[in-house]
């Protein structure tokens, strides 16, 4: 089976007034019907507009983007409204997500305004019940207004909002991040049950690396825009190839007193990727940085099966 | 034993709006000795906050007041105090931290200045000195103090936190209040912060309350832990008492609906429904309604803060005390 | 440390949930309502509209004479019980022409208000929507517009097409149009990236539909507010120009025009202005206190 959603050489640059932002610079992945992609990184390095210009929601620089083998990057507006039933996206911020002057029931019904194809008009009705069942909110909200509930109920509607067209895949953009740990774990656990009944496929963002390991097939680590490993989770949790990783993996506060990590303290800050100097982005803060680093860019290249990493140093530094 | 230095006694907070009664605060006791890191954690709406500004006496007044209970400063019950007295308490004996570094500094005026202002505020030595002693701080908290003379947009996130730190600890308080100090920071930057908090606590032996919803964070840097739930300590003890021997649904709930890095769970298991509306606490437990553990006792009445093994709280009346 | 239980806190935790209670219905617009009827002078300013526009409707049961009515037996009579606010040159009953003037005020303020918003509204979306080459164009005409002062722009109108209500309108209407882009562009950028815009264009909504659906009604605030103020410009600027004579001619009576009519017994019957006078301050004062109350009501802000 040919994947689902096959990126290639995806490219978004913004211009700035300090020079161009490099937001999506060069990456490439393919997505399988009712797997979970999970791409992680910190602020700014581009995660977000990764999700956004696949959904088309800006338009790419350069690079295709492939759904069901038919070339989506470059339709028009109109052209991809088709298109826009089989792909979803949840946001981040339950609280600025949901128009605050429609009804819980609106928001979801809406779908079926644009797409009246989708439900006949009498049916409308039974089917926002039927999403906000599946969700699990309750009925005697249909009528409630966003702000009366609470982060928890309202990512539900966002959730209902993008079933409603019943799409092949979702792109989840933090979607649990503004949410309390107790209701986190609830919204995750009704996204992999949708998954599990629905088959739909996720991009699942975040820069939580123990919710991606969570509810990931496999994983994309960003860094400036560029992805810097990649591979199915276990094996990215087992064998953490590029220093980024590492750094990152490491720096995560556990909530446990044993086995603790030992901590691999990055130098400096991220920078912002406008106009990057060629050589490796990471290099400024790595452990392992040589000359080498700051000259030339590293390809992401596949170290063991299955498994990419982008640094001239993999093997040269151990296996950890 | 070192000397205590907060204790904070039955304390009540409500919010009195025109709709309703938010139950803020209710009957929250703890106290911090010098040096001593106590991590409060809690969800959204639990009153960590509430708690961290009445210690400030930053409360808004209205709609907020102390219904009850003492916050005891070094002996000197703050509660009492006029706005002129506090001020001078405030940036001196008990400093903050807000979570969001970003808004915490004033944008028109150089780091160094905002160093140096506090200083000057608390202590009487020429404006040469302050600003001195300003880029001292800036290097404690590992800034060159070249960058002294830098306006807060000119810093990262990482580092405005620093500089918020500095300008917190710049008149060497006795207690540093951190409210979500790395909540707004990545997970790299939130590491160096974390660390750099850990290592000025150890040296300067301030007593600091760390107010979280993070787990990880408590693991990072506390030595006792207390967990806030609809405004009451529902767990209380130390680090240990709390990782390794949660006895409390609701903590131990928390802790199962963390994702792991470590172990391979195929499904979380949440806590069920949400926290009880503040402005409409149930008669009994407070977390009777989301607990699995829940009988009728616990809808009845409210269980008390009971001693399961020494030093080690939990208020529930399903947690049998361990005889040892 | 068990939680007290006492009756006083049995009695809050009642009152509490009732007040939810009321609550709960609770929809936006109710609770802006909610707000604004706390505040006091805009209530006022409210139920002075509410008694002007019943006025308007009522006039005929209200005015004790017909406004065209000459009496010559009783010219310039100052206030009495006969006629409350006394009569004019022509014998006519000042209280009744006040009543019937609402009739044409009411109405100019409002018809000048809906056309200028809709038109200067329609620009000011659609130049905020699309922003970049139709945003420039679109807001650099209305700065060109805008520079000419709208008096000037209204007498020169009003000149040229000559005098009656319609062109009054048109005239008055015509001057604020810049007024409106300006506000609704303001509010429309403000919204523009929020993310449930973005959501709904991840859903495929239209242009149209994100604008009406999903931007306006999230910032009426400040438009609704610009028009209840405008209301009143308008009701002054046809005034200002019934006064010059390029208003609404007589003897319809427009306030401003029988402010022109007495401004000659100015010194020797100043009832023939005070009183039309008095209605254009108080109808602009009540729209102006209702106007100031409701931005502060729709503002979720100042909760």
């Amino acid at each position: 089976m040919g994947a689902l959603l096959e990126v290639q050489h995806l490219k978004k640059f913004y211009p700035t007034a300090r020079g161009v932002l490099h937001a999506v610079d060069d990456v490439s992945f393919s997505l399988e019907g009712g797997k979970t992609l999970g791409v992680v990184g910190e602020s700014g390095c581009g995660k977000s507009t990764l999700g956004k210009t696949i959904l088309r929601l800006e338009d790419p620089t350069s690079g295709s983007i492939q759904f069901e083998g038919k070339e989506i990057g470059g339709l028009s507006t109109g052209e991809f409204k088709h298109y826009r039933k089989e792909m979803q996206m949840i946001f981040q911020d339950p609280f600025a997500s949901l128009n605050p002057r429609m009804s819980v029931r609106q928001i979801i019904a809406e779908t079926f305004d644009i797409y009246p194809e989708l439900c006949p008009k009498e049916e409308i009705g039974k089917r926002v019940d039927e999403l906000m069942d599946t969700v699990g909110l309750a009925k005697r909200f249909a009528n409630s207004y966003p702000h009366e509930l609470d982060g928890g109920r309202r990512q539900r509607i966002g959730i209902a909002r993008a079933l409603s067209m019943r799409p092949k895949f979702i792109v989840c953009d933090e979607p649990v991040s503004a949410l309390d740990v107790s209701i986190q774990a609830q919204i995750l656990n009704l996204l992999q049950d949708l998954q599990e009944q629905m088959g739909i496929a996720y991009i699942f963002i975040t820069h939580d690396l123990s919710v991606v390991k969570h509810i990931s097939d496999e994983i994309c680590v960003m860094y400036l825009g560029q992805v810097v490993e990649q591979c199915a989770t276990k094996e990215l949790f087992n064998n953490t190839l590029h220093p980024y990783t590492q750094a990152l993996l490491s720096a995560i506060p556990v909530p446990s007193l044993h086995n603790r990590r030992k901590k691999i303290l990055l130098k400096g800050e991220l920078s912002s990727p406008i106009d990057p100097k060629p050589g490796c982005r990471f290099a400024a803060r790595c452990i392992y940085a040589t000359e080498e680093c700051h000259k030339s860019t590293p390809k992401l290249r596949e170290a063991c099966p299955g498994h990419f990493a982008a640094c001239h140093h993999i093997g040269n530094m151990g296996e950890t | 034993m070192s000397k205590t230095v907060l204790e904070v006694k039955d304390l009540v907070v409500h919010y009195e709006t025109d709709e309703a009664v938010v139950e803020a605060v209710n009957n929250i006791s703890f106290s911090l000795e010098a040096g001593d890191t106590l991590g409060l954690v809690g969800e959204t709406g639990a009153g960590k906050t509430t708690v961290a500004l009445s210690i400030m006496g930053l409360l808004p007044y209205p709609p907020s007041h102390i219904v009850q209970g003492s916050i005891l400063l070094d002996g000197q019950d703050i509660t009492k105090l006029k706005e002129r007295e506090l001020r001078k308490i405030r940036g001196n004996k008990v400093s903050m931290i807000f979570q969001d570094p970003m808004t915490a500094l004033n944008p028109v005026r150089t780091v160094g200045e905002q160093i140096a202002e506090v200083i000057r505020l608390h202590q009487k030595v020429s404006r040469k000195e302050a600003y001195q002693k300003a880029e001292e701080m800036l290097e404690m908290v590992g800034i060159p103090k070249e960058r002294s003379k830098e306006y807060p947009h000119q810093f990262s996130g990482g580092m405005k936190q620093r500089v918020v730190i500095a300008i917190a600890l710049a008149c060497n308080p006795e207690l540093l209040i951190a409210d979500e100090p790395t909540t707004a920071l990545d997970v790299t930057i939130q590491a160096q912060v974390l660390e750099l908090m850990r290592d000025l606590q150890k040296n300067n032996q301030t007593a600091l309350l760390l107010i979280t919803h993070d787990f990880g964070v408590v693991a990072d840097i506390c030595k006792k832990c207390a967990v806030i739930y609809a405004g009451e300590i529902v767990e209380y003890g130390t680090v240990e008492d709390i990782f390794d021997h949660p006895a409390h649904p609701y903590t131990l709930g928390l802790f199962h609906s963390l994702p792991s890095l470590d172990e391979d769970v195929e499904r979380l298991t949440p806590i069920d429904g949400m926290m009880s509306d503040p402005t409409d606490l149930p008669t009994g437990c407070s977390f009777c309604d989301r607990c699995d553990r829940a009988t009728s006792l616990c809808s009845q009445s409210d269980p008390a803060l009971v001693e399961l093994s020494r030093g080690h709280y939990v208020k529930c009346h399903h947690c049998v005390k361990e005889e040892n | 440390m068990a939680k007290m239980q006492t009756p006083a806190m049995a009695r809050l935790a009642r009152k509490n949930r009732r007040r939810k209670q009321e609550a709960g219905v609770s929809s936006l617009g109710y609770e802006a309502w909610k707000r604004l009827k706390r505040n006091r002078m805009a209530m006022i300013g409210m139920v002075i509209i509410l008694l002007l526009i019943a006025c308007a409707i009522f006039a005929p049961l209200i005015a004790p004479y017909d406004y065209e009515y000459q009496d010559y037996n009783a010219i310039l009579q100052p206030p009495s019980g006969t006629h409350l606010m006394g009569t004019d040159n022509f014998g006519r009953d000042i209280f009744s022409r006040v009543v019937y003037g609402t009739r044409i005020s009411i109405p100019i303020g409002l018809i000048c208000v809906c056309i200028s918003s809709t038109v200067g509204g329609t620009f000011g979306a659609l130049a905020a929507f699309y922003g970049g080459k139709t945003e420039n164009i679109i807001m650099r005409f209305m700065d060109i517009y805008q520079s000419i002062p709208s008096m000037l722009l209204a007498i020169a109108i009003a000149a040229a097409l000559g005098s009656g209500m319609r062109n009054l309108i048109f005239a008055i209407a015509l001057g604020t149009i810049p007024l409106y882009a300006r506000v609704v562009r303001g509010a429309i950028l403000t919204v523009k990236r929020k993310d449930y815009v973005q959501a709904a264009r991840a859903i495929g909504a239209s242009t149209g539909r994100l604008i009406i659906k999903h931007m306006l009604p999230n910032c009426v605030g400040p438009i609704i507010v610009q028009m209840t103020f405008s209301v009143a410009a308008g009701i002054l600027t046809a005034a200002s120009l019934s006064y010059i004579g390029l208003g609404i001619a007589p003897p319809t009576p427009e306030w401003g025009a029988m402010l022109n009519a007495g401004k000659q017994y100015l010194q020797t019957y100043p009832h023939m202005l005070i009183f039309p006078g008095l209605m254009i301050m108080i109808t602009v004062l009540a729209l102006n206190l209702f106007g100031d109350g409701l931005r502060d009501a729709l503002d979720p802000r100042l909760k």
